[in-house]
């Protein structure tokens, strides 16, 4: 069935449904209309290089991809199936040929201008390779969405790091990626634009082996309304995972973080973990984390999830003030150092500095 | 009144309940301190959820020298610590806090540390996420400006004062006091110390929790910063091990938020081997 069939196949997902409880899908929906295929939506940039500036070697590749679109049983069919249907002209595959080791970190730009699009992007991370994607999504759009499917291949060790830092609009992203034998990675996700965000991550680990850290960093102000749900399957034995979720919300702005760890019967030594942290810096800001887990295997190493909300701690605004950082740079401090303690952790330090250059000036943007 | 006749210091003394003193003083370009006293408290009550603690702290440190506050538990210590700092939490009832003439009260936190005074804490807060190195910087170039944390001097000092307290280089790349045993933390705040150079350093109970050799290593580090400057400090502690390192001018007894006794150093030994229970009920005035 092609993408477009199977979106219109489908019913307008219940609002009791984990996934869309806090955000509807007709509020992602680009004209509100969730029977409606929107057509000629334009091309976003994309461009790649390293992060130094200088060209990708020839075992990196981004192309125009034609075939028809892979299926999976892990998806959720709305968001997917939409994406894939009004994205045709901007589809494209990732390949990294097996082997492929690089020092520099990847840059994988998507500028979407100010018109409405969307891009379908296939990854293929061969064997054995490794090094550190960027996905910097920029832009001022009324409407994005971001389809990455794929795999990593075996053995491979990959830091993979989406950037959204739109300055309007709605974004949709969705990831379905399937994680490879004794492969490890590193999922960020940072978050500090966008009016609205609505993201849908999942992450495959069927098969032995496989170590998976999901890490957000995420900075909500004005009247933004951030929703990411994350779920990850341990459908093999000796899978690890950790989801590690902080999110600073200040303004007006909502966000939510839903957690779902899905351990199948015979995923004997699965070790699953989510915790989510939420830094309230107004009284108006709100924030929701419901981390959740159904486990169908007795034989494992532990699973569990939690969840921690609150303001900014006064004795830390005090000790800091102690040192003579005035009330602004101790608070400005205190949001960027509980931010960084996941993005410390997404990769190298050479990503890390990066990472923390870029959030300090999305900081300093949003909270003055 | 000709201008012959213009006296700003007569002008001051009759209005001064009209101005902030540091304001008029800066304007009129005269020091009206009395320059001799570094920190000087005078009748000093505070409260905190309405408990009354401090009931009448009378306290003068002149430059270069070091006092010493020692007291039971719930005595008024910390509380007096955390006065001079300016902790949101405690109420100053009545009296006045000054250093170098400038009314500490009046300011906020922050400039209370401008204006060069150094807290020690006893617990101090863990800041995940925030670089020990990061950290000291920022410190550094808010309490002395932004070339003091530049360049080789900064550099220099820093790795000097790291191997005086015997703290790894290692050390700089850790978050701010998280998951440091309490011997790191306490010769963190001593580190702090050294390189912020302040006018009056506050110690509080930086010795408890310390083995021999910690005590050693901090007590070094307070000498360093203090010693031969015209910076002062206030120890507050509950042993007199520390007080056998860092040799203080004068040892103040505190009991129920009142200085009962003030002395030399060997009131420390005498506190050790007496206890405090034959101080109850004195005071000092």
């Amino acid at each position: 069935m092609k993408s477009e069939e199977l979106y219109l196949s489908l019913c307008e997902p219940d609002n009791s449904n984990h996934l869309w409880r806090y955000s509807p899908w007709r509020k992602v929906h680009p004209t509100g209309k969730v029977r409606e295929i929107p057509t000629n939506y334009s091309h976003p940039e994309i461009e790649i290089s390293l992060l130094d500036g200088s060209k990708v070697p020839d075992s990196l590749s981004i192309d125009k991809e034609d075939s028809p679109d892979k299926k999976n049983n892990f998806s959720d069919p709305v968001s997917m199936s939409f994406i894939e249907s009004i994205s045709r002209d901007s589809k494209f595959i990732f390949k990294a040929k097996k082997g492929t080791i690089l020092e520099q970190p990847v840059v994988l730009k998507i500028n979407t201008g100010s018109a409405n699009s969307a891009i379908n992007l296939s990854l293929e991370i061969g064997r054995h390779c490794e090094f550190e994607l960027i996905t910097l999504i920029v832009g001022k759009p009324d409407w994005f969405g971001l389809l990455r499917k794929g795999k990593i291949g075996e053995g491979s060790v990959i830091n993979d790091v989406v950037v959204g830092q739109m300055k309007r609009g709605t974004l949709l992203r969705v990831d379905a990626i399937n994680i490879g034998k004794d492969s490890q990675v590193k999922a960020g996700s940072i978050s500090s634009g966008s009016d609205r965000t609505k993201a849908d991550l999942r992450y495959m680990m069927d098969e032995n082996g496989s170590n998976l850290r999901v890490l957000g960093s995420i900075l909500s102000a004005d009247k933004m309304h951030i929703d990411h749900h994350i779920e990850i399957y341990h459908y093999a034995p000796e899978t690890y995972s950790r989801l590690d979720w902080h999110s600073a919300c200040g303004g007006k702005s909502k966000t939510i973080g839903t957690g779902m760890l899905r351990v199948s019967n015979g995923s004997k030594g699965a070790d699953a973990g989510q915790i989510f942290h939420n830094l309230l810096l107004s009284d108006k800001a709100e924030a929701d984390s419901i981390p959740e887990l159904e486990v169908s295997e007795h034989d494992v190493v532990g699973c569990g999830h939690g969840t921690a909300n609150g303001p900014i701690d006064e004795e830390q605004m005090f000790y800091l003030e102690a040192r003579g950082f005035s009330p602004d740079d101790a608070k400005d401090t205190l949001i960027a150092a509980f931010l960084n303690t996941t993005l410390s952790e997404m990769g190298s330090d050479k990503l890390h500095q990066w990472l923390a250059e870029n959030l300090q000036g999305e900081l300093r943007t949003l909270t003055t | 009144m000709t201008n012959n006749n213009y006296n700003p210091l007569l002008i001051y003394q009759a209005n001064k309940h009209l101005f902030k003193r540091g304001d008029v003083h800066e304007r009129l370009g005269i020091n009206m301190s009395n320059d001799s006293e570094l920190l000087k408290i005078q009748d000093l009550y505070a409260c905190i959820d309405d408990t009354s603690i401090l009931k009448g702290i009378n306290l003068e440190i002149k430059p270069g020298e070091i006092h010493a506050i020692m007291g039971r538990n719930g005595s008024g210590k910390t509380t007096t610590a955390n006065i001079i700092m300016g902790h949101p939490d405690y109420e100053v009832e009545s009296g006045t806090v000054e250093l170098n003439g400038k009314d500490l009260l009046e300011m906020e936190t922050w400039e209370r540390a401008r204006e060069g005074v150094f807290l020690s804490f006893q617990y101090p807060q863990a800041v995940p996420g925030l670089q020990v190195g990061n950290f000291l910087r920022k410190s550094v170039a808010a309490t002395l400006g932004e070339e003091a944390a530049k360049g080789k001097e900064f550099r220099n000092k820093l790795k000097e004062s790291m191997k005086e307290l015997d703290i790894p280089s290692s050390f700089l790349g850790r978050y701010v006091n998280d998951g440091f045993s309490g011997g790191e933390k306490k010769r963190f705040e001593i580190l702090q110390l050294m390189l912020m150079k302040p006018k009056l350093a506050i110690l509080d109970e930086t010795d408890s929790g310390l083995d021999i050799d910690g005590i050693r290593t901090v007590a070094k580090g307070i000498n360093a910063a203090i010693r031969g400057t015209e910076s002062g400090a206030l120890i507050i502690t509950h042993y007199s091990r520390i007080l056998e390192h860092v040799k203080p001018d004068k040892i103040h007894v505190l009991i129920s938020g009142k200085i009962v006794k003030t002395g030399g150093p060997d009131l420390a030994l005498e506190l050790e081997e007496k206890g405090y229970d034959w101080l109850e009920g004195k005071s000092e005035s």
